[in-house]
């Protein structure tokens, strides 16, 4: 009979030899778990980590791409340029005001048509209400884009036609530098306040029963029970949903890009087409890459902030 | 058999043999092979769909004349992605596209690092390349040519395309128009293409005046406007070449005082004003929105390229006519002058093809400007640039926008725009410019100018293209 004991000591402490010794040292915990780790950190390295220090690397140097010229070591000159651009600043300005006024507004109507159907098993039509109001978060933003470019164009377009008739008058929604921000602002929380809805019933459905019974039992006010037992509990999911939010509209191109182009002339430009335009359009990587850092750093202190918030929250509870 | 009737047997044999050894001297022999080649095209874009739609027959030509099977996979992207997609690939040497359907101004773009080859020795080498006669110099410069206007070629046209101006013959012949038209401007509306030969764009835009009526959601022009690619570009040179001015000195590479000047400030303005005439959602207009706009009958006229003519045909509710576009006033006073910005994609040959490859692509390319293949080429709508294709009788009338095509390729009324490898830059700072100005982003022009002329010429010294330093006092424009 074998000595359990005995075994593991062996296991752990004397180098087994060979194949056989290599699956023997598995049954140690330690080893079993860096080799299941290993693929997926093999992953983050290949795909995130090596070509985020080519990235980083790259924003030193003055590269463009059809020139076929080797790279030219710059130093921070790129990182300079961007600083004193105009046009950069401006697109940061109109970046942090979509994100601010677009993830506010998501979440502010997400969470009003989360409480709506909170809890609303036996509301008649639910599930077509609930499937339409989720189709617009699984469509392309591409094919949204392109809709609703078609939807506000002043000459053929439906909603035109209808201001038209009402009013009298014809509002060029994508070529007005007034109205162009306010029309793509709108695309995006169409988009995506049915998310921050479904975080908002993710959250209130992580509410214990017990004690939401219980606050009915005490005869607590909404106000209470949100306060006191709703908000406790989902704050966490909640808050998840508008970093991602944040995050999300911090990096949003595509739908602008299809309807836009980030004009007329800047007015819906952000920082992800400015970034788009620099890499894919002129070819000037290394400058692309110095204002890829640059976001980076601000979705980064994004996120850092939340979380600061958020752990300060839960300190003081 | 004496000795000298020995000398000139064998001598005979001897020529015999190299005659028809000389004539594919070079040659690669392919004869038995079989080989894919891969065409990368513009998607959405007519003519380079139907070049790519016509290369099977070449398998049947190849097959005939050489011996050897071909067949073609090919693959698309639209015009603003097509020279990443391209480039991508050829960054890395690869020969996944054997051959490219390329914008003329990306011929630097290309040539610079070596990514297509240089077609100068091939087109030497071949007898039938070499005989070929183009219909105009320009299409050499346009389509050939890097830098622009020398004798280093690295593309050959695919298809030659100009700017010309599509009207509505049903109002022009509309007696009610006319007679109101005349009343009204004490002119009459012109009606033929002579007609529009001659007129000026003073006339032109009492014409778009006079056709843009709102309430009936009809306006005067659609034309190139948007951000997009180079479409606010190339309308916005129209003007500035035809007043007379310049946007750049393309031998010294200067920029700065060449572009910003206050002529072109005008022709800007000029341009700019012609938004009054065009739908609300002009600024965004680009190929496809005034194609919409002109098919949907919403527009009198537009200036656009021959190269779509066929999908131009049937304006919602009237006719088309296919004329020269408005001749300018030089300085807005002068002679009358027409100078518009060139259309047109030529094909480029990969550098990183093997032998077998670029063999292939030389038969392809020489096939092409047969003149069978012009001529079908023409048939089915696209615009050849041959010269006996186009001077052959009734040439002008297989397409009801040949005459108008053929009428402006010419140096004299055509330009093309930096051939540099710096292109792509050069694109997208002016494009910023000029669409700031249009928009209302910038109110004054000179200050778009200024800050296309001061990027633009940064960019070119940065790069080596020109010795003219950019003034540093250029800086600190802003499109504000």
């Amino acid at each position: 009979m074998s000595n359990p004991s005995m075994n593991k000591a062996m296991l752990q402490g004397v180098p087994a030899a060979g194949f056989r010794g290599w699956l023997q040292n598995l049954e140690n915990p330690k080893y079993l778990q860096h080799l299941l780790l290993a693929p997926v950190l093999l992953f983050f390295i290949v795909w995130n980590v090596i070509p985020l220090l080519w990235l980083v690397g790259l924003s030193f140097y003055k590269y463009v791409l059809v020139t076929g010229e080797p790279l030219k070591f710059v130093g921070l000159l790129n990182f300079e340029e961007i600083f004193a651009s105009f046009e950069i600043w401006h697109a940061l300005s109109n970046t942090f005001l979509f994100v601010i006024i677009g993830a506010g507004t998501q979440t502010f109507l997400g969470i009003i048509l989360g409480f709506i159907f909170w809890d609303s098993k036996d509301l008649p039509g639910r599930r077509v209400a609930l499937t339409l109001i989720f189709t617009p978060m699984i469509l392309a933003p591409l094919a949204t884009g392109s809709f609703f470019k078609i939807i506000y164009d002043p000459v053929f377009g439906i909603l035109n036609y209808f201001i038209q008739g009402i009013f009298g008058v014809t509002i060029d929604f994508l070529g007005s530098s007034a109205w162009a921000f306010p029309a793509v602002l709108f695309v995006d929380t169409w988009m995506w306040t049915p998310f921050m809805m479904m975080m908002t019933l993710a959250a209130l459905g992580s509410v214990p029963k017990a004690e939401l019974e219980a606050a009915e039992v005490e005869n607590l006010s909404w106000y209470q029970r949100l306060i006191h037992v709703v908000l406790p509990h989902g704050k966490f999911i909640l808050m998840l949903g508008i970093l991602l939010r944040t995050i999300d509209s911090f990096k949003s191109m595509d739908i602008i890009f299809t309807m836009t182009r980030g004009g007329p002339g800047n007015a819906t430009e952000l920082i992800g087409i400015t970034l788009y335009r620099q890499a894919f359009n002129a070819f000037t990587m290394g400058q692309a890459s110095a204002l890829a850092i640059i976001a980076l750093l601000i979705a980064i202190a994004f996120t850092s902030i939340y979380l600061y918030v958020f752990k300060k929250k839960e300190a003081a509870a | 058999m004496n000795k000298t009737t020995k000398f000139f047997l064998v001598l005979l044999i001897c020529i015999g043999i190299a005659i028809p050894a000389a004539s594919f001297a070079g040659r690669m022999d392919l004869k038995g092979e079989k080989i894919t080649m891969s065409i990368l095209g513009i998607a959405g874009w007519f003519p380079s769909k139907l070049g790519v739609d016509m290369s099977p027959a070449f398998a049947e030509y190849a097959k005939k004349k050489y011996g050897y099977d071909v067949q073609f996979t090919f693959e698309e992207a639209p015009f603003e992605t097509l020279f990443q997609k391209a480039a991508a690939s050829l960054a890395t040497k690869s020969d996944d596209y054997n051959i490219i359907v390329s914008d003329s101004q990306w011929l630097g773009g290309f040539a610079a690092p070596g990514w297509i080859i240089k077609l100068n020795k091939m087109i030497d080498s071949n007898p039938s390349l070499k005989a070929i006669q183009w219909y105009d110099p320009i299409v050499v410069s346009t389509y050939m040519s890097y830098p622009l206007g020398s004798d280093n070629y690295w593309g050959l046209p695919l298809e030659g395309d100009t700017m010309v101006l599509y009207v509505r013959k049903d109002k022009l012949d509309d007696p009610a128009e006319r007679k109101a038209f005349q009343e009204k401007y004490g002119f009459d509306l012109p009606k033929t293409f002579e007609d529009f030969e001659t007129l000026t764009y003073p006339n032109f835009v009492k014409i778009l005046e006079f056709f843009t009526r709102p309430d009936q959601g009809f306006y005067g022009i659609a034309q190139h406007y948007s951000k997009v690619y180079d479409f606010v570009c190339t309308a916005a040179h129209n003007y500035i070449w035809s007043r007379g001015g310049k946007i750049w000195d393309n031998k010294t590479g200067q920029v700065w005082g060449v572009l910003n000047t206050k002529e072109n400030a005008k022709s800007l303005e000029e341009y700019k004003a012609s938004l009054k005439y065009a739908p609300p959602g002009a600024v965004n207009y680009g190929n496809s929105e005034v194609m919409e706009a002109w098919n949907g009958g919403k527009v009198f006229c537009a200036i656009m390229w021959a190269a779509v003519g066929q999908y131009m045909m049937e304006p919602k509710g009237g006719k088309p006519m296919i004329v020269p576009p408005p001749a300018h006033l030089i300085n807005g006073a002068g002679k009358p002058n027409r100078v518009y910005s060139m259309g047109g994609q030529p094909w480029v040959i990969n550098a990183f093809n093997d032998k077998t490859k670029q063999q292939v692509a030389e038969d392809f390319m020489e096939w092409w400007y047969t003149e069978d293949v012009q001529m079908e080429f023409a048939r089915r709508g696209g615009n050849p640039v041959i010269k006996s294709v186009l001077n052959k009788p009734g040439f002008e009338d297989i397409k009801p926008w040949f005459r108008g095509y053929k009428w402006m390729l010419s140096d004299k009324k055509g330009r093309d725009f930096w051939h540099n490898p710096m292109y792509a830059v050069m694109l997208a700072k002016q494009q910023e410019a000029f669409h700031a100005y249009i928009t209302g982003q910038v109110k004054d022009p000179m200050v778009a100018l200024n800050y296309a002329a001061y990027q633009l010429q940064k960019v070119l010294y940065d790069h080596g293209s020109s010795k003219i330093k950019p003034p540093a006092e250029g800086a600190k424009i802003q499109l504000k």
